[in-house]
């Protein structure tokens, strides 16, 4: 029987592996860990960000390693986690500083991202954000989210 | 010749098993071929059509990163606050797992919202589900194409 025909639905551990593996995400972003995210991120990986701009796995790692792209700190706050057999789709959103080039920016992020199970773990396959209009006040955090930093 | 014919027989009721037990699922082509039906439907503003193709548990992320249910994404087509003028989609990728999709592209809209026209280009991702014999949008995100006219 192949690994997704569990319904992870009714299985909180599968569900539970993948909130803490899009924390971890976050986190070895911030750290710029390319092992981490070598596990993490999918070969398959589209990662879109707010800007449109669409990094495969291997140049979004290397645009973290490098410091082209620089996460300072991320708040992440996951809405929903939704499982459908071998995939599972994560909406949230993020209070994220970053440094682009040497330029700091604080962006109020929309995001969707799809993970897959694969050989017993999850990793991620797609993201992509958008920015919410306006300051950044108009969308706070909520006061239990974790800044990873 | 009646050898010949029992296995005339045979060989068609073992070809309809073949094709029954093999249920068919939705391919690549299908699910492209679902999001473009999507985008053919919102142009005409056909709400009985969309009804069809969105998942009740449907999550709608605009270019704001706001998002919407389907009944909520509906409602705004059923009473004119939403009104699309004209839609040119491109599928770039899918990606197919067990009982899903992930369709990502770009397009260009432009729609009347609460009476405002404006025309934006944007990229996106949609998730499919495979329900009931056929694609269902379960998630969409997009986000702006910078730079764009």
């Amino acid at each position: 029987m192949p690994s997704f025909a569990k319904d992870p639905v009714s299985d909180p551990a599968r569900t539970a592996a993948l909130r803490s593996a899009e924390l971890t995400r976050f986190q070895a972003q911030v750290d710029a860990d390319a092992e981490v995210l070598g596990e993490l991120l999918d070969d398959s990986l589209e990662y879109t960000h707010s800007n449109g701009e669409l990094d495969t796995k291997k140049s979004f790692i290397e645009s973290l390693t490098t410091g082209r792209r620089d996460y300072v700190a991320t708040t992440p706050d996951i809405l929903s986690i939704r499982i459908n057999g071998d995939i599972g789709i994560i909406r949230g959103k993020a209070k994220v500083t970053v440094a682009d080039n040497g330029q700091s920016r604080d962006l109020d992020l929309g995001y969707v991202d799809v993970w897959v199970w694969k050989d017993g773990r999850w990793r991620m396959t797609t993201w992509l954000s958008a920015r919410y209009p306006g300051p950044a006040a108009q969308v706070p955090a909520p006061p239990s989210a974790p800044t990873v930093r | 010749m009646p050898v010949t014919r029992t296995l005339s027989i045979l060989l068609v009721a073992l070809g309809v098993a073949t094709c029954a037990w093999a249920a068919p699922r939705g391919d690549e082509a299908s699910a492209r071929a679902a999001i473009l039906e999507r985008f053919a439907a919102a142009q005409r503003n056909d709400v009985a059509a969309l009804d069809r193709m969105l998942a009740d548990d449907l999550d709608y992320c605009t270019v704001r990163g706001v998002c919407q249910t389907k009944q909520e994404y509906l409602g705004r087509l059923k009473s004119g606050a939403m009104k699309y003028q004209s839609i040119d989609p491109v599928v770039d990728r899918a990606k197919l797992f067990a009982d899903s999709a992930v369709i990502s592209g770009r397009a260009t809209v432009t729609a009347t919202r609460d009476g405002v026209t404006q025309s934006i280009r944007f990229s996106f991702v949609g998730v499919l589900a495979w329900r009931d014999d056929r694609w269902v949008l379960t998630t969409w995100s997009a986000t702006p194409l910078e730079g764009a006219s």
